[in-house]
């Protein structure tokens, strides 16, 4: 192991030597808008981006995932993932990024400007390192992942990718030092209630959506649920209304069920169904649940030999690996047996609001971990 | 008039997207090039700027061969900021020291002159929101791959960032419109084909830069249309489609502002050139009013025309680049395509 892993801190010098292509990359990309299911613009920076850096191969799949292949010296090993989620949540037309001394801020620079402007940098970071891998490299921004988006881009790509995978690193901005392997069995669910079809009598007499919810979050609160598995309840947004003084039309509430196990979450969704259907029923208004997302539950172990080597490699560069359960493009990966691990590059704040911003310097360690676990899963770690 | 200057001497910059091309332009014409940018108080993007060129322009294709920032004296951390991206900075009121300090972008533009190398410049205005590297390649490509050609100007739609994170597609070039393009209809209406005329992106080489006057404020782009074509023709200006430009929204007490210095410098050319006869002199002054407690209250802002002469007029500037004294005694059309290794017989 310690082969490739004696080189790895110096990495870091030559990565931050390059500091100018890869903040050209970060902007170029984050300052084209991509929200989910309208990321076309970004696709085709992506791509141009891609070709500009002469990497191997520049196409997308059947599903319009833009793709990047670095070839490997051989033929016979399966390819090596690095993948970061091109799409936003934020519905906007304009971004743009401000550059200072040593921090970049703007709406979606962590989430995940970053991540793909790291992966539209690999050709050129590996070839200024002088690396060349076995394995092909494959360089994958995948639209439609977040929110509603619900990792259609990915489920797609791995579904319909046409050989066997060696292992794959998913790329986020925040925070550096985070180690995933594991992910929580996850629905993300809205439940709707809407009072326009009900009967013609003022305000005063119809029931009020909001109020209705609120009996609905009561209920919910009211459900036990087990340490083991670890199951929870996150209620994320809720909306409605459009006066003080006025009965809404309609009200939302947004929320996941966590757990390490997929059973528990569909148990879980079931009793909420049921408390939705109960109480639309006494109230005589339509109350709708609906399933947004999901994922399943799905883990590498602790002494996996990419975990261990991850955590390797991060130890050579002096971080701390902080492990918790993520969600995103790596559930997908174990879900299918692929083993992966989801990274953090650098440090920053405010990653979910439009004021959000990354630190710089920090951001050079996590590149070079990055490429230290491609060269973990390229030396065979993972093959067995 | 005659419109075929718009035809055949407007692109777009999809044209000069090869890069590789433009870098073989430009060695085989042996040409240095330098890209300027004014700034005052341009903390927000200088940093986007001066990164993207140095990563696409500089280490991917050796287009550029220098990045120099010629400041006003900005109070925020502008000079800091492209210091640590690697940009030449000079303090404009460094350069020159003996002679009277002004301020203002022409001011900048004029004293760049003096402190880059490049035998074509490229002025870019600091505040691009969506900055990207083809506000310069494509300003320069008409200038490598065309002989003709030695002074190229950018156009773009403009859309204005209304508010956070919001732009409204059109309703840009309000100057231009309202004010610009009435004087050129007037009496130039050949220039009328200039898209963009007051757009603040252009490159040109240097021995057309060095042979015009510059006034120190607003009224530089207009004066250098002018002159330009004076000495050399319509036909040496290449126009170039970027796309699209964001930048700041200016309220209109502004954009009267620098109406007003525009219309001060249209006024002092046509005047030189006979076009008109001024019976009396014109005033300095922009007056606007403001309602203060009931009361209008006038905003006098002082806008003088004070121009830079050409700078080859300057002793030192010949001095550093090797130009004989004796240039200033050449009559008839300046001698444009002269490369600066001409100028030492």
């Amino acid at each position: 192991m310690s082969k490739y892993l004696d080189s790895i801190p110096s990495f870091v010098e030559t990565i931050k030597s390059m500091k100018e292509t890869i903040i050209t990359n970060i902007v170029l990309i984050g300052q084209t808008p991509a929200p989910t299911f309208k990321e076309k613009r970004r696709s085709k920076v992506f791509m141009e981006r891609l070709a500009e850096s002469q990497v191997d191969e520049c196409t997308t799949d059947g599903y319009r995932n833009p793709l990047g292949i670095i070839h490997g010296a051989s033929e016979k090993k399966p390819p090596i993932f690095v993948v970061a989620h091109l799409d936003t949540p934020f519905q906007i037309d304009m971004v743009n990024y401000r550059v200072g001394v040593n921090t970049i801020k703007g709406p979606g620079i962590l989430d995940n400007s970053l991540g793909v402007g790291i992966l539209l940098s690999m050709p050129e970071i590996l070839r200024k390192l002088e690396l060349r891998f076995e394995s092909d490299i494959v360089l994958a921004g995948v639209i439609q992942s977040v929110g509603k988006g619900n990792l259609r881009g990915i489920r797609h790509l791995i579904k319909t990718w046409p050989t066997p995978i060696r292992g794959a690193v998913c790329v986020e901005g925040v925070e550096l030092g985070r180690l995933n392997y594991y992910t929580e069995g996850m629905t993300r669910c809205e439940i709707k209630c809407d009072i326009t079809a009900s009967n013609g009598m003022g305000d005063y007499h119809k029931p009020n959506p909001i109020l209705i919810l609120n009996d609905v979050i009561n209920q919910i609160l009211k459900l036990r649920l087990p340490q083991r598995p670890r199951t929870r309840i996150v209620f994320g947004q809720i909306r409605g209304g459009i006066s003080y003084g006025k009965t809404p039309q309609d009200a939302t509430l947004g929320f996941e069920i966590r757990s390490d196990s997929d059973r528990m979450v569909k148990s879980v969704f079931n009793d909420i169904k049921d408390i939705t259907d109960g109480i639309g029923h006494e109230h005589d208004v339509a109350l709708k649940i609906t399933t947004i997302a999901n994922a399943n539950a799905a883990r590498l172990n602790f002494n996996h030999p990419l975990v261990k080597s991850a955590g390797a490699v991060m130890k050579t560069l002096g971080l701390k690996p902080v492990s918790d359960a993520s969600e995103s493009e790596l559930s997908i990966f174990l879900s299918n047996k692929i083993p992966a691990v989801t990274l953090g590059i650098t440090r920053g704040k405010n990653q979910f609001h439009l004021n959000s911003s990354m630190k710089i310097n920090p951001m050079f360690k996590g590149i070079a971990q990055v490429v230290g676990v491609l060269m973990a899963i390229d030396s065979g770690i993972c093959d067995e | 008039m005659n419109d075929n200057w718009l035809k055949s001497n407007t692109f777009h910059y999809s044209k000069f997207k090869d890069l590789n091309l433009l870098v073989a332009a430009k060695e085989q014409k042996n040409l240095s090039i330098s890209l300027c940018l004014p700034t005052l108080n341009e903390e927000r993007t200088i940093a986007k700027e001066i990164l993207i060129m140095k990563s696409e322009l500089m280490v991917r294709y050796p287009i550029l061969d220098e990045i120099v920032v010629v400041d006003s004296g900005s109070e925020d951390d502008t000079i800091e900021i492209a210091q640590a991206y690697g940009a030449d900075v000079y303090l404009a009121d460094d350069i020159f020291p003996q002679l009277e300090k002004y301020k203002g972008k022409g001011e900048n533009l004029w004293k760049a002159l003096y402190v880059t190398k490049g035998d074509i410049i490229v002025y870019l205005d600091a505040d691009i929101k969506n900055i990207h590297h083809r506000f310069v390649y494509a300003l320069i490509g008409p200038l490598l791959l065309s002989d003709k050609i030695k002074f190229s100007k950018a156009f773009y739609d403009r859309p204005i960032a209304t508010g956070k994170n919001k732009i409204r597609p059109t309703g840009g070039g309000r100057v231009t419109e309202l004010v610009t393009r009435p004087l050129f209809s007037l009496f130039f209406p050949e220039l009328t084909q200039i898209i963009q005329p007051l757009s603040g992106e252009y490159a040109g080489y240097r021995s057309i830069f060095e042979m015009i006057p510059f006034p120190i404020g607003y009224g530089i782009e207009t004066s250098m249309i002018l002159d330009i074509c004076k000495k050399w023709g319509l036909d040496v200006i290449a126009q170039v489609d970027l796309d699209r430009r964001i930048h700041r929204n200016q309220d209109t007490k502004s954009l009267g502002k620098m109406s007003f210095a525009i219309i001060k410098t249209f006024l002092n050319r046509i005047e030189k050139q006979g076009l008109i006869d001024l019976n009396k002199n014109i005033f300095n002054e922009m007056i606007q009013y403001n309602l203060v407690k009931n009361e209008y209250q006038p905003d006098i802002f002082r806008i003088q025309a004070i121009e830079r002469p050409p700078i080859i007029e300057i002793p030192e500037y010949r001095e550093k680049f090797n130009i004989p004294d004796q240039i200033l005694e050449l009559k008839g059309p300046s001698p444009i395509d002269r490369h600066p290794i001409d100028r030492q017989i």
